[in-house]
């Protein structure tokens, strides 16, 4: 039995092997670049809206809602990578239904693929924002003993996103291939929508947790003057 | 469990090449698109203020108008209704100016009448006078009415005095003609006998024509040039007429008493003066 779709080779050709780990991922990227572009080539600035672009714009303010609840003060900087792993993780996910299709989030190179993008991202918004020095304070933070617990935190939490992910989307497609072995009919159904739900939740949590991240580690500190954060402070850490 | 490292970096890649493609795609577009309609709606918005904005000021700006053209109107109202009672007060003013001529000339018709009616009334009382006068002579002195007034003239014609018979000697040396003018037609005897005391009395042999003139009634008037001499019932007639119009007066101030002080000074005329040589 396959349990990663890293094994699963799709294509080979002068040694180079199209795993279907990537062949789906292309397969997404192919699904939601074409949905958008035939979507927002006829954008309307009117009255009247069209359904599909109805539906974006909801997608989009929805993140950028979120976004903005997480405590970042300009939702429009972090939300096309916060958005795109967003929808690229729940768009993999739900194309699960798809007869034939293996979710490339059910294997360990892509969550660990976007768990190294989301550690590289952070610190790259942070610094953008407060500078070099801004960032580096806050691993001694609050005293410089903290350095070696900050180092392992930032990555351990890089870890867990990755596995936590992957284990999610990877245990579904196991537990329907052991199931469809034992009781072949409609139960493997119900655990399929479970899926479903389950592959969504991951999506929005794996996209909530790197913002929160990027929050944290971008948000300015109180200065000693007192003068009032601009920032929103009701952001919890992980 | 395992990681392709290889797998990974392009997974890497491919999440890159994602997230610059959907922000070309998806996210650029829509925020864009949803900005620029924000705006146009703001924009809207703004738009309707103002236009609300305007539609007050207009609406009070005609309220405004409304007001003064009511008070314009209620003006001109006035001013014709002054107008009108000024033309209704100069209407009846003329109404009244002309009722007063229409009665003057009516007040006027009247006296005209009453005074043809005078003069008729005179005519005929003089011609009943000189009938009964006439009839009178003829029953109890036996003559002929003609005769007698040609008897009486030519006593006239002797007794004229001096002063007046020059005038008329004077008289018959211009003239061509002496004219003897009677109320009746005398008879040829008659004439001859006046004829003949003319010639006597004036001393001239003046030819001597015959007139009747109903003015006379009864007498004779005797013109020779630009002098005359009358002896006739006119200056009877004269009198009565102007007991008449005394009594006419008194009985016009009884009933028809409408004329006033100005109707009785018309009616008072003054008696006609005689143009006797005598």
């Amino acid at each position: 039995m396959e349990i990663s779709p890293d094994a699963w080779v799709l294509a080979e050709w002068q040694g180079w092997r199209l795993t279907a780990t990537v062949g789906f991922t292309w397969l997404v990227m192919a699904f939601l670049v074409i949905v958008s572009r035939a979507i927002t080539a006829r954008l309307s600035e009117g009255e009247t809206v069209s359904r599909w672009q109805v539906m974006l714009e909801v997608i989009v303010t929805a993140i950028r809602d979120q976004i903005d609840e997480v405590g970042a003060d300009d939702p429009d900087r972090y939300l096309p990578f916060i958005g795109t792993l967003f929808l690229f993780i729940a768009t993999a996910n739900l194309l699960a239904v798809v007869p034939g299709y293996e979710p490339p989030t059910g294997s360990l190179s892509t969550t660990a693929a976007l768990a190294i993008c989301v550690l590289i991202a952070v610190p790259i918004f942070s610094i953008t924002r407060r500078g070099l020095g801004g960032y580096l304070k806050t691993y001694i933070h609050p005293t410089p003993l903290m350095l070696p617990f900050n180092l392992i935190g930032e990555l351990s939490r890089t870890l867990a996103l990755a596995v936590r992910l992957y284990g999610n989307v990877m245990s579904g497609t196991v537990i329907v291939g052991i199931l469809i072995s034992v009781a072949p009919f409609f139960f493997p159904i119900l655990m399929q929508l479970l899926g479903l739900l389950t592959g969504l939740i991951q999506a929005y949590i794996f996209a909530i947790l790197a913002m929160v991240y990027i929050a944290s580690a971008s948000r300015s500190r109180p200065k000693p003057d007192n003068q009032p954060d601009t920032d929103n402070p009701n952001t919890a850490g992980d | 469990m395992q990681i392709d490292w290889l797998t990974v970096a392009a997974q890497i890649v491919n999440f890159l090449v994602l997230v610059w493609l959907l922000q070309r795609f998806l996210y650029r577009p829509i925020s864009a698109a949803m900005r620029r309609r924000e705006a146009r709606i703001e924009d809207r918005l703004a738009q309707a203020r103002t236009t609300r904005q305007e539609a007050a000021e207009e609406a009070e700006r005609l309220g405004k108008e409304r007001a003064a053209l009511a008070e314009e109107k209620a003006g001109i109202l006035d001013k014709a209704r002054a107008d009108a009672a000024e033309l209704h007060q100069e209407l009846e003013a003329e109404l009244r100016a002309e009722m007063e001529d229409k009665r003057k000339t009516w007040q006027r018709h009247l006296e005209e009448e009453r005074d043809e009616f005078t003069r008729r009334l005179q005519r005929h009382a003089g011609q009943r006078l000189i009938d009964i006068a006439e009839r009178v002579l003829a029953d109890f002195a036996g003559t002929d009415l003609s005769e007698r007034i040609a008897t009486t003239f030519v006593s006239r014609l002797e007794s004229l005095d001096e002063d007046a018979r020059a005038r008329l000697v004077e008289a018959t040396r211009q003239a061509d003609s002496a004219v003897i003018a009677t109320g009746r037609p005398l008879d040829p005897t008659t004439r001859g006998k006046i004829t003949r005391a003319l010639h006597e009395a004036l001393a001239s042999d003046i030819p001597v024509a015959y007139r009747e003139d109903e003015d006379v009634l009864l007498g004779v008037r005797l013109t020779i040039g630009d002098q005359t001499v009358e002896w006739s019932a006119a200056r009877h007639l004269r009198r009565l007429e102007t007991a008449l119009d005394e009594i006419l007066d008194s009985e016009g101030r009884g009933p028809r008493a409408a004329g006033t002080a100005q109707n009785s000074a018309a009616t008072a005329r003054p008696p006609r003066p005689e143009r006797s040589a005598t």
